[in-house]
């Protein structure tokens, strides 16, 4: 890790801490694997040698163990009938040592892959206490396929009764009464309880137990095996997602998964996020992932989700797995999963948790008395007005602590029944969330539920629906805007902290040298909301006409209506201007999709092959109507009776859009002697959004992968127990630009004013582009997956090239046309880099064990071609624009601005410059040496494509608690602060500022390099994006610690099957040189291009929860 | 387990039963694609529904109107007329980032009001020429109508490129829709020639003052006005005399009583008015006032001005001190500069004898309809002062002081209460000259036209210069080409000195 960031020249270790910690963490690795190497570095013998006497077998499994790598697989109870031992044997087969020792015991043996699994010997040896056996139940046992299970377990529950089935996996037990239950089990699969209610066949099939090389992964489409996946997709189980987020999917897989960035845009309740996978391979058009939720393609919702009912999240990440979804897959794809009712008889579930959240805030604003201080300081070097010299601070305001609310409790709930009833699973849920924000007045609510059921058993005929639904209320607070007419942050960052909250008539203090509202008249005087209702899910029917052929029908739908209210009082500056502002946004959307596949999957000998066909149709409509009024007779009524307004205030908007899509896809996979798999898909693509000329796109993938690790000749490798490099190719497309860029229209121009009243006019909508097609983004990956160890060493490693042509670009158009940009299919960007990810489990003692995953990732992006263009300058935040530039060389969207040198001194030679400058002053570096600081002085300051990615996680069990501590980081990374603009350059003197710039600012005694002096900061202009206010926003952030307690069943008595307390702590501390709240708090929204103003401050949570099994 | 035979032939239909509505999904679903990837624009309008009706023809006027209103109405009254010259300046706010640049003469081609200005106009350039690319497919549309509205897009045009030519000398001509995506600038004489025959021409095809269809709208006196002002300020004296006579003689237009309430939102289409921007405070609006009310204005006592509800920024909208004591003390004119004021806590704030340079002009009174920070106060393009002083201007750089021109000049000064002027005041044509340049003062402070005023009259770098500004060169007399314009058209070439 250390040396692709020394390769690349990056910056990042001037911090000694993250030196300290860098070097930490590679130690640590370093051990990991020494540790692990030494335990597993023992190479076995073919051939047993075991000299014991009178030993029980145990002992024997033992050493036949250490020398042969066979795992013994038996019940403790049966092997306390078996006689001891005596054997003397030299280079044996396991058999032969085997056959001895079972010679005359009550037990019997078989081999199974490298477990040797030890049942009783006959079907109907039944030992222990006799029963009154007044019922027989028969059966038989088998695995997923149907195919019967010899050797499996079946045990009274509650009774040391047990027996075996036989060599076809039938059974014959004796139960005492109807509603005894049953245990199957057998090793490598998931043991089953079964009621026998009254039954007196019972037939059961289970499911196998998942190692990680034979754990199911969810792809498009379908869902493989770990090992035989070639292409490059990570996995997450629910058990694994970060504590304490409930508001959205991407904060359960943050940090977690390498290559997936997931950047939090707010900190607010019910979440803000952007995720952008293995870099951006766009500029006009969206770089963000599809997420297919159980197998439907949808977009947004992801607040409705109740996080309990996700089941496990994959990410497709290389071409070969992401050009299955076409045309909308160059951001990668994100599975969603939802849990599903297992076979077993009624469970319930119950998850409940509460938390108390603190704000996260690590910027130190002058107090009152330095705010006095520094601001006369100012005011009697020459800048700015005598008259607004301060006297006295009074008592003085801490705004900050005005708007927060520390300790704000959340609480979250979750019911579960799931299980299974005859033919039918079931999995109905109902969860309730109720989180307060750490800013005052905002919070979070959602109330929702789950229906998954799945018909199926042994029928040809399968079907099932899985359907969500939520209602959100969200109280919201303002976070875009500026002056009067930002919110409660951006106010309490600058207003004034020598006033009062209130003045002595009881009303809220203005300050009148401040265009700013106070800042608890703005929590008061506001009031946003927003109101979701969401339906979501999708109905499947499958049919099976033959064993190995099967059909297969989805039809996935969502419903969604969205209303944002927000009213500002009299109590706000606007407000009180206005007579009251109401505004009402309703948004509804109807997303459906309708899709039909057909597979085939048989073997022939040393083949296997897979097919898959399908076609599908997606329609995406949406409707919006807006209202706006001013000037309110009171403000009671608030946005609740908007006709009360003043009528000429009115205005009203509606629309409608919607877009389609019309696919064919297929997918074949093969399998030579279970070592070489290949897999090739296409897609076509016809999109609405197309041009008429190019309504259709067609998106190959190719990927090979090569069970090196069972290749006859590693077999004495033994430690290997996967070793697969793999590599894909292929191309994705990307078609998230706007609807009918392909067609003239006319839209709402320019308005003017006849008669005194308003007329609106009409203008073309755009330049058509009849030709637009999706931009295309071609991948190559290069993998290895390896397991060693037993497992005990998991991991996998990527490299990654890709590059996006007939990229989709808002092209600037000679202005003079009268339209500023045509969306074309121009110019390409590259995006490279490693990913790699390991998982150790580094000791398994008697009660006692310690897991390790480590991920990193790299990307280098990089814009290869845009046209014609020169370069494209974009970015706005606040006052702040035009500070990003995208030029070929330089990454998408770098930070473009002025470089700053120091500051002026006083015995500088001022001559060199014709700018308006004195000694305190910022020099900026001249770049073109023309004695002028001006627009052509700008240059690329950095960008927001992080050169590493990490993060390390551990869990430590012992006996029932279990502690799980994760770390993230990110390494050379910038961000704007253009809250640090605001201090560099206050926009009004009187407006408070950060500490730290102000207390050592520039003076002829203090001739500080690094702070100006502040008198007259505006004086050079505009240069306000520069080297000080574009910040390294690396960090390493202590995410989150969790322990948790399992309750064992001794304590729980026969209601509880099982019982977990678990506490945990979130962003409990982060390391970084970052100046504002926090480092990855990107309000700006674009992963690509960070921008941190007035974010809403993330919250550090302290969580307690119960998991409850009945 | 062994199945029945009967029950096994019943599960069989059952499952075709199941199995045929399955696969006739499965095969509607490969039917035509073609057909499903049509989509509607709902919510715009065909270009068919729009291009072939008078009414269709009329919004998108109405969207070339529009477009001569600025995004930012009160950039043109401060950033680019007013800043640069001699009367007002800026302080605080985020405004004051550009006002420093354009008060020190260091503005840059990169800056957001010129290519806010620039494509704006070129905006309002695309909505005449669509109309007049399109006004032969409109059905059943009478011939005077035809010839009024193409009369209406052709001022528009001709407006928007004398504003381009002000502000950026010689720009891209581009009159039809057929043109070429990428044009290079048109020669000075071109432009020029094409401004003046443009106007010439659509004259008698406008209505009369008072006949239009709706005020707002030009009418042949706004595009006679607009002709003169183009002949001053492009200094063909002779014509522009003339053009100015044309407008007297039309005898619709004469100058209002009262200069105070000359601006004020309910004086709006007064009979001085003859070419305006119509603003209202829920349309484009007015937004000079949020700078020119001092801290925490709360009233103007003298004057019966209390602030109920208006927006106040941090910007600050400043007139110089010297300009105030420039004016005869009776001068009128002077009344609607505020000196002093009580603000929010009830103090009474001297703005003349505390910081410097601190007046604020009130020229456009504050509007008691006005929505925070949106007044209504049409904004004047022309109004008949401008055409009286212009006329004399002409006269005089024609042949020197004349009666006719004292005359002229003594009309505008009466309505101020100010004492006439006499032709002996004047011994030279560069007195006079140099009087005009304080009389337009004291007539247009703030009111979008000093930089034109001082360019014309030759004071604008040498005012500058007196001022103290080091970076006051000859070549800032025009504007740079916007920065983005010059990117994304590879024929257009930067302003000399830029």
């Amino acid at each position: 890790m250390y040396a692709f960031c020394i390769a690349r020249g990056c910056k990042i270790f001037a911090n000694h801490q993250l030196v300290k910690l860098l070097i930490m963490f590679k130690m640590i690795i370093v051990l990991m694997m020494t540790a692990v190497m030494q335990a597993g570095a023992v190479v076995y013998a073919q051939k047993a040698t075991i000299e014991v006497s009178n030993a029980p077998l145990r002992e024997v499994f033992a050493k036949l163990r250490k020398q042969t790598g066979y795992h013994f697989l038996f019940l403790t109870d049966d092997l306390k009938a078996a006689e001891p031992v005596s054997l003397d044997v030299r280079d044996a087969s396991l058999n032969e040592v085997l056959d001895l020792c079972f010679d005359g015991q009550p037990l019997d043996y078989q081999i199974r892959g490298k477990r040797v699994l030890i049942s009783r010997k006959g079907p109907q040896a039944a030992v222990g206490k006799p029963l009154v056996q007044e019922r027989e139940v028969t059966g038989t046992v088998t695995d997923e396929n149907g195919v019967p299970l010899p050797g499996a377990t079946i045990s009274l529950k509650g009774s040391t009764l047990a027996i075996a089935t036989d060599e076809s996996g039938n059974y014959r037990i004796k139960v005492p009464d109807q509603s005894a239950v049953l245990e199957f089990s057998l090793m490598g699969f998931d043991a089953q309880e079964v009621a026998v209610n009254g039954r007196s066949v019972i037939k059961v099939a289970l499911k196998t137990s998942v190692s990680d090389l034979d754990e199911v992964v969810v792809i498009g489409y379908g869902t493989v095996k770990r090992s035989d996946l070639t292409g490059s997709v990570s996995t997450i189980k629910s058990e694994d997602f970060n504590p304490g987020q409930s508001g959205g999917v991407q904060g359960l897989i943050q940090g977690k998964l390498p290559g997936v960035r997931v950047v939090e845009s707010s900190g607010e309740p019910g979440g803000g996020y952007s995720i952008s996978i293995r870099g951006a391979g766009s500029i006009s058009a969206g770089t963000g992932p599809l997420w297919v939720v159980d197998g439907s393609p949808m977009a947004g919702g992801l607040r409705t989700f109740n996080p309990d009912d996700i089941e496990s999240i994959e990410v497709l990440k290389d071409a070969s797995a992401t050009a299955i979804y076409g045309s909308r897959a160059a951001g990668g794809v994100i599975m969603v999963t939802t849990k599903k009712g297992g076979n077993v008889p009624l469970q319930i579930n119950y998850h409940g948790s509460a938390s108390v959240n603190h704000p996260v805030n690590n910027i130190t604003l002058l107090t009152p008395e330095q705010y006095m201080e520094v601001s006369n300081a100012i005011i009697d070097d020459g800048g700015g007005n005598p008259e607004d010299r301060i006297e006295s601070t009074g008592a003085g305001t801490d705004w900050m602590a005005e708007i927060f609310n520390p300790g704000a409790l959340e609480h979250n709930h979750s019911l579960s029944f799931s299980g299974r009833l005859s033919d039918l699973n079931y999995y109905v849920s109902l969860n309730a969330t109720d989180e307060a924000g750490v800013i005052r007045n905002s919070g979070f609510q959602r109330y929702g539920g789950r229906i998954n059921l799945n018909y199926g058993g042994s029928n040809k005929f399968k079907f099932g629906t899985n359907l969500r639904f939520a209602h959100i209320e969200d109280q919201l607070i303002n976070k875009a805007g500026v002056n009067e007419n930002a919110g409660a942050v951006y106010a309490a960052l600058f207003f004034d902290p020598t006033l009062p909250v209130r003045n002595e008539s009881g009303g809220f203090t203005t300050a009148e040298l401040l265009t700013i509202n106070n800042p608890v008249a703005i929590l008061e005087g506001e009031d946003r909301g927003r109101r979701i209702n969401q339906f979501a899910g999708n109905v499947y029917g499958e049919y099976s006409i033959l064993p190995s052929l099967s059909v297969r029908l989805n039809v996935g739908f969502d419903i969604g209506d969205n209303r944002n209210d927000s009213y500002l009082t009299r109590q706000t500056l606007v407000g009180a201007a206005r007579g009251g502002v109401g505004n009402v946004d309703q948004t509804q959307n109807f997303d459906h999709v309708v899709e039909g596949t057909i597979r085939y999957a048989e073997t022939f000998n040393d083949h296997q092959l897979g097919l898959l066909a399908g076609v599908e149709m997606q329609k995406f409509k949406s409707s919006g109507l807006s209202m706006h009024a001013e000037g309110f007779a009171a403000d009671g009524t608030g946005t609740d009776n908007m006709a009360l307004g003043n009528p000429e205030t009115f205005t009203i908007g509606s629309s409608r859009a919607g877009n389609s899509l019309a696919s064919a896809f297929g997918r074949a996979n093969y399998t030579f002697k279970d070592r070489y798999l290949l897999t090739a898909t296409m897609r076509a693509d016809g999109s609405t959004r197309f041009g008429t000329n190019n309504k259709f796109g067609y998106f190959p993938s190719f990927a090979f992968a090569w069970h090196l690790g069972k290749e006859p000749f590693m077999e004495p490798v033994s430690f290997i127990d996967e070793l697969k490099p793999r590599i894909s190719w292929g191309r994705t497309g990307n078609q998230s630009i706007g609807d009918f860029l392909s067609i003239t229209t006319f839209a709402r121009g320019a308005t003017a004013i006849w008669n005194e009243a308003q007329q609106v006019g009409l203008t073309p909508a755009r330049l058509p582009n009849e030709d637009i097609r999706w931009e295309t983004s071609q991948q190559l990956d290069v993998g290895l997956d390896f397991a060693l160890f037993n497992s005990r060493v998991v991991g996998h490693f990527d490299y990654f090239q890709q590059k996006t042509f007939d990229m989709l670009m808002a092209v600037p158009l000679a202005v003079e046309t009268g339209f500023a940009t045509q969306i074309r299919n121009i110019g390409s960007i590259a995006n490279r880099g490693f990913e790699f990810d390991i998982s150790t489990r580094n000791l398994v003692r008697q009660g006692f064990s310690w897991t390790t995953n480590l991920n990193m990732a790299t990307v280098h992006n990089e814009v290869t071609d845009i046209g014609n263009t020169l370069q494209v300058i974009s970015g706005a935040s606040g006052f702040t624009n035009s500070f990003l530039v995208t030029r070929v060389g330089q990454p998408l969207r770098s930070y473009f601005g002025y470089e700053v040198a120091g500051v002026w001194q006083t015995d500088d030679d001022f001559s060199q410059t014709t700018q308006n400058v004195k000694p305190g002053d910022l020099k900026y570096v001249d770049q073109d040496a023309n004695g002028e600081i001006n627009a052509n002085d700008r240059v690329v300051l950095g960008n927001a494509f992080p050169d590493l990615t990490l993060s390390f996680g551990n869990t430590i069990s012992y006996k029932n608690f279990a502690l799980v501590v994760f770390i993230e980081g990110v390494q050379g990374v910038n961000m704007l602060n253009n809250n640090l603009v605001d201090t560099y350059f206050p926009l009004q003197n009187r407006r408070n500022k950060y500490a730290e710039p102000y207390l050592n600012r520039w003076t002829p005694e203090n001739p500080s390099n690094k702070y100006p002096s502040f008198v007259s900061p505006g004086s050079q202009g505009q240069n306000v994006v520069n080297s000080l206010t574009v910040e390294d926003a690396s960090y390493i952030r202590l995410k989150s610690v969790q322990l948790s307690y399992d309750f064992p069943s001794r304590l729980l008595g026969n209601a509880l099957r099982g019982a977990q307390l678990y506490v945990a702590a979130t962003n409990l501390k982060t390391w970084s040189d970052y100046s504002g709240f926090d480092p990855a708090l990107n309000s700006g929204g674009d992963p690509n291009a960070m921008i941190d103003y007035n974010a809403y401050p993330l919250a550090r949570k302290f969580q307690i929860g119960v998991k409850v099994d009945f | 387990m062994r199945i029945p035979v009967r029950l096994k032939n019943e599960l069989t239909t059952m499952n075709t039963r199941h199995f045929i509505p399955f696969m006739l999904l499965l095969c509607s679903l490969f039917t035509s694609c073609e057909d499903m990837l049509e989509e509607r624009p709902y919510s715009e309008l065909d270009p068919s529904d729009v291009l072939t009706t008078v009414n269709g023809i009329e919004k998108v006027l109405v969207s070339a109107y529009g477009n001569m209103v600025w995004n930012n109405v009160k950039f043109r009254l401060t950033r680019f007329e007013g800043w640069p010259a001699d009367l007002s300046w800026q302080t605080g706010g985020v405004e004051n980032r550009t006002a420093l640049t354009i008060m020190n003469w260091t503005w840059d081609a990169s800056q957001d009001q010129f290519i806010g200005a620039y494509s704006r106009h070129y905006d309002a350039i695309r909505d005449a020429n669509i109309i007049l690319g399109n006004l032969d497919l409109v059905t059943g549309i009478a011939d005077n109508k035809k010839a009024s509205l193409t009369a209406e897009a052709r001022f528009i045009r001709a407006w928007a490129y004398y504003r381009l030519y002000i502000y950026f000398g010689a720009t891209p001509l581009r009159t039809s829709i057929d043109d070429p995506a990428e044009m290079p600038k048109a020669s000075q004489e071109e432009m020029l020639q094409f401004i003046e025959t443009e106007l010439l021409a659509v004259i008698p095809d406008l209505p009369e003052p008072g006949a239009e269809a709706q005020y707002g709208r030009v009418t042949s006196g706004g595009a006679r006005a607009l002709l003169a002002k183009f002949y001053l300020n492009s200094k063909q004296w002779e014509k522009a005399a003339a053009a100015c006579q044309d407008v007297i003689d039309m005898d619709k237009y004469q100058l209002f009583p009262s200069f105070e309430d000359l601006l004020k939102a309910e004086n709006d289409g007064n009979s001085e008015m003859i070419l305006v921007t119509p603003l209202s405070p829920d349309g484009p609006a007015l937004n000079y006032m949020e700078g020119a009310f001092p801290p925490g204005f709360a009233s103007w006592p003298e004057k019966n001005v209390v602030n109920t509800s208006w927006e106040n920024h941090g910007t600050q909208h400043r007139l110089r001190e010297s300009f105030y004591h420039s004016f005869d003390p009776k001068d009128k004119r002077r009344e609607p500069i505020l000196t002093s004021y009580v603000n929010d806590r009830g103090v009474t704030v001297d703005l003349l004898n505390g910081a410097e340079d601190n007046i604020r002009s009130f020229r456009f009174w504050p509007d008691v309809n006005a929505q925070g920070n949106r007044h209504g106060n049409d904004l004047p393009e022309i109004r008949y002062a401008d055409i009286l002083l212009a006329r004399a201007e002409a006269l005089n750089e024609l042949n020197g002081p004349s009666e006719e021109a004292i005359n002229l000049i003594n009309q505008v000064r009466a309505r101020a209460d100010v004492h006439d002027l006499s032709v002996t005041d004047f011994a030279t044509k560069e007195a006079l000259r140099d009087h005009l340049v304080q009389e337009r003062a004291w007539e247009f402070y703030e009111e979008g036209h000093r930089r034109t005023d001082l360019i014309r009259m030759g004071k604008f770098v040498e005012f500058a210069r007196k001022r103290g500004v080091e970076n006051a060169e000859e070549y800032r007399t025009l504007y740079p080409i916007p920065q983005s314009a010059l990117d994304a058209n590879p024929l257009l070439e930067q302003n000399p000195g830029y």
